[in-house]
């Protein structure tokens, strides 16, 4: 199914992770953060901007990023986010509890099919 | 949420505004990204920001869902909610007004009487260690058909006990007296505390300044003359300075200051608040010279109580236990000085452990009874308030019945709706919960000023446990109130509520209200009745001839504090003070006797003829000079009374009571007869000299006002012991008796020898002291009843003009139809006697029910006379009408042409 054109919704509680694991790579603005993840996904997930922005705004406030008005290379004016120490810990955490979750789901799936 | 998390949405919150800007900058910015990237996919400009426009979407659905985030969303929705309610609140400026003031006086009432019966009977002590293991002894015995509980016992009978109990780990004794405190014009009779050293172990209290006395100084026959001061006494009377090792003039000893207590150290205080503390042992000397050197081995001066605290895992069962059987060998040992004391058989003596205030104690007085009762009664109130507010607050959701349904239509939750009522319920009890404060320190300052012992301090800001009280009573107010209204809007029909006018679908669903409305008339009368039923027992105490007439009398003792005279010189001390308040200008007469009014003084009396006089009943003795009838108008029915020549040597003459007369000789003369009255317990009464009969005064109450027994018999001063006695009892002529008083007090005080001390008061105080309780109901439950008819009366007021409101059209209708005035006035009247008529049957029942335990608190007052009920009925009748007259009234002005164009 990888390479389904269709976009695929983000699964629930993966948007958070998502959004850390781009930051982790770089600081990014909104719309690279969107692209970003479209890219790796090979467009299979597709960032909603209307769960993207409050998303963010709530890690701000959860202190696992921060922003911070810069001039792109492109000379726009951005916001960009950058992870922080409690946003790195909190990637961490989440990515482990994530594939453990997908490996049970994974199990549970093959298990099925025998 | 982390501290972290809280801080950093604080921030957001205050930034709101800038962020909500860089937000929507933000996402200009990414629309300006995409639509460049959809133009390098070949679309034109003007495609690719419509395209961008698009997949970004609402902006603002955007901004919403980030403002979450910005702040604390839950706050502000109850913040918002609160802004609401007092924007509503301010547009119902009556209601407003009734609910709050409605709740203020139906929690106020109960936090001012629950202050009082806090500080009566159950607040712990200041300082006091472990309070629940503290207890003070009672003991029990049965004589007669009466079993009665006590707490003053011989300092005797504190030694036995504590020598032969197992189950305490401390004890104490503790008297109370008023003495002459200080020397000359600066002398004032203060509270003074006789206590064991022992005492201060009960409590976690370091002196303020120097110590408390210890076990060396406290002994018997006399301990150390130390005293511990008060805070209060040192900070009035000393201004705080140093003044350990000073000399301090107390009752009529001289003591030296050793310590002062903490702040607010009152000990174990039953009334006023003691100002000085001195070892219990000093007290016999200083105030009964004649027990103070067998105070610790007779058991004939009842006059200190004990305080125990239990062992760790002692209970008071087993307390009592062990109690008791130290009682029964302690009343064996008492029996070796004195045969009488009854055999355990009959008496069958208990002691055990009860509370530490005597209010709450097993021999708690009709007052703390009462008190109670009264307590049960500010409840009641409240309930009716809680009903009246509850149905204004039903019909401000009928009213608002309409908006609430649209509101449920555009989909706002039924949660939200209910929260936002509750939000106005508890703003509401709040406001309430503040006025009834304001009502419980100002209004309730008459409640305490009849209930408290003067000088106790009071102030509703600092007290804490009675601010719990009010509280919980708006707490209970508000869960009464709002929740079944808020239900109730809630749950209506949408559709039919919306397309309905605003006329019609209000009148119907009154069920809830008129129950309420019956439920409050009922309370209503049932206090009613009982306020009828104890101002009318009240009458009947008052209405009780005295015998007497104390109204212009001044009671006057002379303290001569220890004075040392032999008994001639007495006698012409006695004589000489007599003699000077006889001549005060304003005095009409004045006497001297053995005791003040309602003092127990039996003696052993005989009667030949008469088997045992005792078992007649009580006979009581007062001792007098001659003029003594003639001071409290206590007219001689037959023979005469007293006069000089009736002195040591002539014949023994006695003056009886008319009721004694006739029980002592039934149908026999009185005059001339012999009774024979012996003062010395060691000396048989046969042996006793006659005294004859020489008149019989009518019957006056020497004993409790209400006692059916009015044995007494006087005796001349001059043939018992001429130099006894300091009381003198002082007839001033008409005027007024506080000029006279202060006249007297201080004529009498310059006429004293040594440090003499002289207290007047005025006769009629010591009478009304004995009528307290029996005022005491009638006050407060004609208080709380009066508020419970006003609260009820303004709640059928509101119900009657509401639907008076809401039938305008009907009446406007009925009106054009022809219907006349006085139709119009039956409909509206007979809904609230209708209402009333309900009430009082409930009411009534509730009353008959609730009868039997009011009776033993009544004096010679049936608690079903059916004229109290009748009375009440109509009264509610009355105000019935009353309530519903404006509102019948109003409707008299409904508008026939209105109503028709209106169909």
């Amino acid at each position: 199914m990888s390479d389904s054109s269709t976009p695929a919704p983000i699964l629930a509680g993966t948007l958070d992770l998502l959004i850390l694991k781009t930051l982790s790579v770089g600081t990014l603005h909104g719309y690279a953060i969107a692209q970003h993840i479209k890219r790796l996904s090979r467009d299979v997930l597709r960032v909603e901007e209307g769960s993207l922005y409050p998303a963010l705004q709530r890690m701000k406030v959860k202190g696992w990023i921060a922003a911070e008005w810069k001039t792109s290379p492109t000379g726009r004016k951005a916001r960009y986010y950058k992870l922080t120490a409690a946003g790195r810990k909190q990637l961490g955490q989440e990515a482990s509890d994530f594939e453990r979750s997908v490996a049970a789901v994974a199990r549970v799936l093959r298990s099925a099919e025998s | 949420m982390t501290l972290r998390e809280i801080w950093l949405r604080l921030t957001a919150w205050m930034r709101r505004d800038e962020l909500s800007r860089e937000l929507a900058e933000e996402v200009q910015a990414h629309i300006d990204l995409l639509a460049r990237d959809f133009e390098q996919e070949g679309m034109s400009h003007a495609e690719a920001v419509a395209a961008a426009r698009r997949q970004l979407g609402n902006v603002g659905v955007l901004r919403e869902a980030s403002r979450n985030y910005w702040g604390f969303p839950k706050v502000e929705a109850v913040l918002q909610d609160l802004r609401y309610a007092i924007r509503g609140l301010v547009r119902a400026p009556g209601f407003a007004a009734t609910v709050i003031i409605t709740l203020g006086l139906g929690i106020g009432a109960n936090a001012a009487m629950f202050a009082v019966i806090d500080r009566l009977m159950f607040r712990p002590f200041p300082y006091m260690r472990d309070p629940g293991t503290v207890s003070a002894v009672y003991l029990q015995v049965t004589s007669g058909a009466r079993r009665s509980a006590w707490a003053t016992v011989p300092y005797t009978r504190f030694l036995d006990l504590q020598r032969e109990t197992r189950s305490f780990s401390q004890y104490a004794a503790v008297s109370e007296w008023r003495l002459a405190v200080g020397v000359g014009q600066a002398t004032r009779v203060r509270k003074v505390a006789g206590v064991s050293a022992s005492f201060f172990q009960f409590f976690d209290a370091q002196p303020e300044r120097g110590r408390f006395f210890g076990a060396s100084e406290d002994v018997t026959p006399l301990g150390s003359l130390v005293a511990v001061l008060s805070h209060a006494f040192w900070q009035s009377e000393f201004g705080g300075r140093q003044m350990i090792g000073e000399q301090l003039q107390v009752g009529s000893l001289q003591y030296t200051i050793i310590g002062v207590a903490p702040e607010g150290f009152v000990g174990t205080v039953h009334g006023r608040v003691p100002e000085i503390f001195i070892p219990i042992t000093t007290v016999p000397a200083n105030i009964d010279r004649s027990n103070s050197n067998t105070y610790f081995k007779l058991y004939n001066w009842d006059w200190m109580e004990i305080i125990v605290r239990r062992k760790a895992g002692v209970s008071e069962a087993t307390a009592n236990t062990d109690l008791t059987s130290a009682y029964i060998r302690s009343r064996y040992a008492q029996r070796a000085t004195n045969p009488r004391v009854l055999p355990d058989s009959v008496a069958k003596p208990r002691a055990i452990v009860g509370a530490l205030r005597s209010a709450a104690g097993p021999d708690a007085g009709l007052e703390s009874r009462v008190l109670l009762w009264v307590t049960g009664v500010a409840g009641i109130v409240l309930l009716i308030a809680c009903a009246n507010v509850a149905n204004l607050m039903l019909t401000r959701m009928l009213r608002r019945r309409r908006e609430i349904a649209l509101r449920l239509a555009l989909g706002v939750g039924r949660r939200r709706l209910v929260a936002q009522f509750l939000v106005e319920g508890v703003l509401l009890a709040g406001l309430g919960g503040i006025a009834a404060l304001l009502v419980a320190q100002w209004g309730g300052a008459a409640i305490r000023t009849l209930l408290l012992p003067e000088g106790s301090a009071f102030n509703m800001a600092t007290d804490w446990r009675t601010m719990g009280v009010a509280g919980a009573c708006a707490l209970v107010a508000v869960l009464l109130t709002v929740i079944g209204p808020a239900f109730l809007a809630t749950r209506s029909n949408l559709s039919e509520t919306l397309k309905s006018g605003a006329r019609e679908g209000t009148y119907r669903s009154s069920r809830m209200r008129t129950s309420l409305l019956v439920m409050q008339g009922a309370l209503s009368v049932v206090l009613l009745v009982g306020a009828v039923l104890f101002v009318r027992s009240l009458n009947k105490v008052l209405a009780i001839p005295l015998g007497y007439d104390a109204s212009t009398v001044l009671d006057m003792f002379l303290d001569f504090r220890g004075l040392e005279l032999d008994s001639a010189e007495r006698v012409v001390v006695q004589r000489r003070l007599l003699a000077t308040a006889q001549t005060i200008p304003g005095v009409e007469a004045a006497g001297r006797v053995n005791s003040g009014l309602f003092r127990t003084n039996t003696a052993a009396l005989r009667v030949p003829g008469i088997d045992s006089v005792q078992r007649l009943g009580r006979f009581n003795f007062q001792i007098t000079t001659p003029d003594y009838f003639r001071v409290m108008r206590t007219r001689i029915l037959r023979g005469r009374g007293f006069t000089d020549a009736d002195g040591t040597g002539a014949p023994r003459v006695v003056v009886v009571s008319e009721a004694m007369s006739r029980v002592l000789w039934p149908g026999k003369d009185p005059l001339g007869q012999c009774i024979q009255v012996s003062f010395d317990p060691s000396t048989r009464s046969e042996s006793a000299p006659c005294s004859t009969v020489i008149g019989v005064a009518e019957d006056a109450a020497h004993q409790d006002i209400t006692d059916e027994q009015r044995f007494t018999y006087y005796l001349a001063v001059d043939q018992v012991d001429p130099s006894w006695f300091s009381t003198i009892l002082v007839r001033m002529k008409e005027g007024k008796i506080e000029e006279g008083m202060e006249r007297v007090r201080r004529t009498m005080q310059a006429a004293m020898p040594g440090m003499g001390f002289v207290v007047v008061r005025p006769l009629q105080e010591v009478v009304d002291d004995r009528r307290r309780g029996w005022r005491l109901g009638a006050t407060l439950f004609v208080a709380f009843g009066g508020l419970a008819l006003v609260v009820a009366a303004v709640g059928l007021y509101g119900v009657i003009g509401y639907d008076v409101a809401q039938r305008m059209h009907e009446l406007g209708v009925r009106i054009a139809l022809g219907a006349r005035s006085s139709a119009i006035l039956r409909l509206v009247l007979s809904q609230g006697l209708a209402f009333a008529a309900a009430g009082v049957t409930i009411g009534l029942a509730l009353a008959l029910v609730a009868s039997r335990w009011i009776e033993p608190l009544l004096y010679k007052q049936s608690p079903r006379d059916p004229v109290t009920y009748g009375g009440v009925a109509i009264a509610m009748a009355v105000v019935a009408i009353l309530a519903s007259a404006v509102p019948a009234l109003r409707a008299l002005r409904a508008d026939p042409n209105r109503a028709l164009r209106a169909e």
